[in-house]
């Protein structure tokens, strides 16, 4: 009786009320983050205490998927310690976390969590790609390498591996990084196909247009019908001037591959720079056909018709260059 | 020209463009007497973006006696773990520093008699005479208040508040210019604002998306920062100047980061424009409507963006005429993994980016700052010269491609508008690596060729002595307005030689946040003299001297020219 009498007494007391007030919103959260609602959701979680384990797992999930990775990490971290060992709240919170530390740039502080994940998570693709993405950034390449070979179901060791590894690298503009991968890929496998386009693209990079050159005829010699390739021997071409080879090897990409923009912009410089208007006009309107938000060829247009006195035309094609400027120089 | 003449001159410039590179820089600075080193920031590791930037030099012929002297500008440091600036134990504290040229190759610090000690986060300077008095006025600015001096016969006054430049709030001022923008003979006052930056809310390294690079932790910005409007003030004649800023259409250019900043007619239309070299945004380049405000026509111009319409970290900003057409051309650097642009003057206000045809793609990877063409073996054609050095100190560790500290670049101008990277031939003084900022170029021992004086960030400055022993002619043009301001600020000079043309311009700030020597230096082959010298002043009005003899400094004096045989005003 007097036990009965406790437990009716706790469960009408301000805190137990306060408990099933916050496990409610929770649950409401939880419903609205599975609709893909979580400004909504953090809405539904105001006022609670964020000292709740529960309540801060769900408002840094719901912030997560919010954009704001900062207010995330700042609920999550402490939630992670507070939640019960092995459970699935508590590998949540350190899930969330990871990519949260990511998102926000804390890129180091990322991996140990992101590590964790592994270990129940370890055939995810995204966790995957991301830790290969955070060893790139945190430059070990070795266990990139690992875990995108892991990703892209290839052996860590192969050529191919470093191929991928590689190409990860460049687009994360960690060339030295991709330099030694793709050395090391041909090393294994010279004829690996686009290794030596990487490594033209990389000469190019820095200027070197003879080694660039080289290395883009050397991937057209293992597959002469790699468009991309023939599209960066005319880009190295235009950067040389060298108005007729760039023609001749941006029509041999087009004639390959006529969906893709570079091509286009590349001749219709060259053709700008040979005084063909028309001509030039035409792969550049061709190139936004296919990539309408194409800043360079707004922009290459843009000087053409001013070249040939439509100024109102141009001032519009150079104001779409200028509007779609975003992030460059550093 | 007799068909005979025109070999002989054919001749001439041929000897002149081939031969070796006998350009030798050597570091004399020490030597010299300059030696207090520029203060800025964090020396291993920057937290903000506000101890990255540097500062500028000057080359200034403060007491008029015919030697140029230099003026080093200085930062500050914030007290370690805090984001206040280090209060300094009484006379610790960094300043910029002004050094007398003692007409023996040494210099000596005068910054206090002069009336120049001041502690801050200063960044550019720009001079100019602007109250027509003979004596070059300077103005500096700063993270805070900038700061007007007034030269009162080789003292400097602090007359900012008196001049109406007093400021409220904290701007960060960037690139500065004197000019006459509306032809009255006074000169007017342009101040750029980099961005707004409040160091109590600012965020560490690797602190967002915009605080890294590479993958790594480094300072803020400049993206994700707010960005700043530029100032333009006119100059009321009484000593006061006026903010016209917003009546003129120069606040209305928004999200830029504004740094260098330079003044000259850039569209030959006789009107003085403005072009700034913006950070990780368009250059803006303002057109001289010749009713006293401005439109931006940059991307228009052709001179904002890369060659394929690329946004660039604009930082350095050379005005020459590398390809000797009479045209004023552009030179402009940026941050690393980017080549410079070099943009050719095409005429009618038009630019094209030429770097890479120019064989400028060959150096990238460094930051660059302090830039400009200077005729270094005195040829006749403008080289290219660029100071570097990185703004994160901590990268190098782990990324070794990217030193904290690097060497000077040199182009050699090849005289076909291409150039020859030379920066390993030209001398110790090129060679050497430090992280510099502000660069600029004057004949400080007066020996007929450019030398050149560089920001360093935590050292001493360089002062690159040129040893050049070739056997080329020079030219050292003074020129002093009577219609026009009286240091002739804006002036576009041309000069033919040997068959060669090139064109140079007065300007109150190049390079990076700095001023090079007003004397305007031509080199002339193996010419012996100069055949013809067009002034074009910012009155509008134009000089010209016919046969103006070589190794010799003159000055120019608008609408006369007693010194100079044979020279007759054109309109």
């Amino acid at each position: 009786m007097r036990a009965a009498l406790l437990l009716l007494l706790v469960a009408c007391s301000p805190a137990a009320a306060q408990a099933e007030d916050a496990k409610a919103a929770v649950a409401q959260a939880r419903t609205l983050l599975a609709q893909d609602r979580p400004r909504d959701a953090i809405a539904a979680l105001q006022g609670q205490d964020a000292s709740d384990p529960a309540v801060a797992l769900a408002l840094g999930v719901a912030h997560y998927h919010a954009g704001d990775a900062v207010e995330a990490v700042a609920l999550l971290r402490p939630a992670v310690d507070a939640l019960p060992e092995g459970s699935t709240e508590r590998r949540e919170a350190a899930q969330v976390l990871g990519l949260a530390l990511y998102l926000a740039g804390r890129i180091a502080d990322a991996v140990p969590w992101l590590e964790a994940t592994r270990a129940w998570a370890g055939s995810n693709l995204e966790l995957l790609q991301i830790l290969g993405t955070a060893y790139i950034e945190t430059r070990q390449p070795d266990k990139a390498r690992e875990v995108l070979a892991r990703a892209y179901e290839v052996a860590p060791e192969t050529a191919p591996a470093h191929l991928l590894a590689a190409q990860m690298m460049i687009r994360l503009q960690q060339e030295a990084l991709a330099q030694a991968e793709l050395e090391k890929a041909v090393a294994k496998d010279p004829r690996l196909p686009q290794a030596h386009f990487l490594l033209g693209q990389l000469a190019l990079f820095r200027g070197r247009f003879e080694e660039a050159t080289t290395f883009t005829r050397k991937e057209l010699e293992l597959n002469p019908g790699n468009n991309l390739a023939w599209s960066q021997l005319g880009d190295i071409f235009v950067r040389q001037q060298k108005w007729d080879q760039a023609v001749a090897a941006l029509q041999r990409s087009l004639w390959l591959s006529p969906f893709y923009s570079a091509p286009y912009i590349l001749l219709g410089r060259a053709y700008t720079k040979q005084g063909q208007l028309a001509p030039a006009e035409a792969m550049l309107r061709r190139a936004i056909e296919y990539d309408p938000n194409n800043k360079q060829a707004h922009y290459l247009l843009g000087q053409l018709l001013q070249q040939a006195g439509r100024i109102e035309e141009a001032r519009k094609e150079l104001e779409i260059a200028e509007r779609l400027q975003g992030a460059a120089g550093r | 020209m007799s068909r005979f003449l025109a070999l002989v001159a054919g001749a001439l410039v041929a000897a002149a463009a081939g031969g070796d590179w006998r350009v030798r820089l050597v570091d004399v600075a020490a030597e010299a007497g300059l030696t207090q080193p520029s203060v800025y920031g964090g020396l291993e590791r920057k937290r903000f973006i506000i101890e990255t930037n540097g500062a500028g030099v000057a080359w200034i012929d403060y007491d008029n006696d015919g030697w140029s002297d230099a003026l080093v500008l200085s930062g500050t440091q914030l007290q370690e773990g805090t984001r206040q600036e280090r209060a300094w134990p009484p006379g610790e504290a960094p300043s910029n520093r002004l050094y007398r040229n003692q007409h023996d190759g040494s210099f000596r610090d005068v910054t206090d008699v002069a009336g120049l000690r001041r502690t801050g986060w200063a960044s550019a300077v720009c001079a100019g005479d602007y109250d027509n008095d003979g004596w070059l006025d300077l103005f500096i600015t700063y993270h805070g208040q900038n700061v007007l001096y007034r030269n009162r016969a080789g003292r400097f006054e602090d007359v900012t508040a008196a001049a109406g430049l007093a400021t409220s709030g904290t701007r960060w001022g960037s690139g500065c210019s004197f000019l006459d923008y509306d032809r009255d003979g006074k000169l007017d006052l342009f101040v750029a604002n980099y961005l707004v930056l409040d160091l109590k809310t600012a965020q560490e390294p690797g602190e967002g998306v915009n605080c890294l690079w590479k993958g790594i932790p480094v300072n803020c910005g400049p993206k994700g920062l707010k960005t700043d409007t530029s100032l333009l003030y006119h100059n009321e004649g009484d000593g006061r100047f006026r903010d016209v800023s917003e009546a003129s259409g120069v606040a209305s250019v928004k999200g830029r980061y504004a740094m260098t900043a330079a003044g000259f007619d850039a569209d030959a239309d006789g009107w003085i424009d403005i072009y700034v070299a913006c950070d990780s945004t368009a250059a803006i380049l303002f057109r001289n409507n010749r009713d006293g405000s401005f439109t931006d026509v940059a991307v228009a111009s052709g001179a904002a963006l890369s060659e394929f319409g690329n946004e660039q970290a604009g930082m350095g900003l050379g005005v020459l005429d590398f390809d000797g057409d009479g045209r004023l051309d552009l030179f402009k650097t940026h941050f690393a993994d980017d080549i410079p642009a070099l943009y050719r003057n095409l005429g009618r206000g038009q630019f094209e980016d030429v770097a890479m045809a120019a064989g400028l793609a060959v150096q990238n990877r460094f930051v660059q700052w302090g830039a400009g063409g200077a005729d270094l073996d005195n040829d006749g054609r403008a080289d290219l010269f660029y100071a570097t050095g990185n703004v994160y100190p901590e990268i190098e560790a782990l990324l070794p491609h990217y030193p904290h500290r690097s060497p000077k670049i040199v182009f050699r101008n090849l005289g076909d508008s291409r150039f020859d990277d030379v920066s390993d031939s030209s001398g110790p003084g090129a060679s050497a690596a430090h992280s510099s900022r502000g660069v600029a170029f004057g004949d400080y021992d007066n020996d007929g060729d450019l030398d050149v004086l560089v920001m360093n960030m935590n050292e001493r400055p360089s002062l690159l002595r040129n040893d050049y022993s070739g056997g080329n002619g020079w030219l050292s043009l003074q020129l002093e307005g009577t219609k026009s301001n009286r240091a002739g600020i804006g002036a576009t000079v041309v000069v033919t030689a040997g068959g060669r043309r090139e064109a140079r311009a007065v300007l109150s700030q190049s390079s990076y946040y700095s001023h090079d020597d007003l004397r305007l230096h031509f080199g002339l082959g193996l010419a012996s003299a100069a055949e013809r010298v067009e002034v074009r002043w910012p009155s509008g009005a134009v000089d010209v001297l016919q046969v103006v003899p070589a190794g010799r400094p003159r000055t120019v004096r608008e609408g006369e020219s007693p010194a100079l045989p044979a020279m007759r005003p054109t309109s």
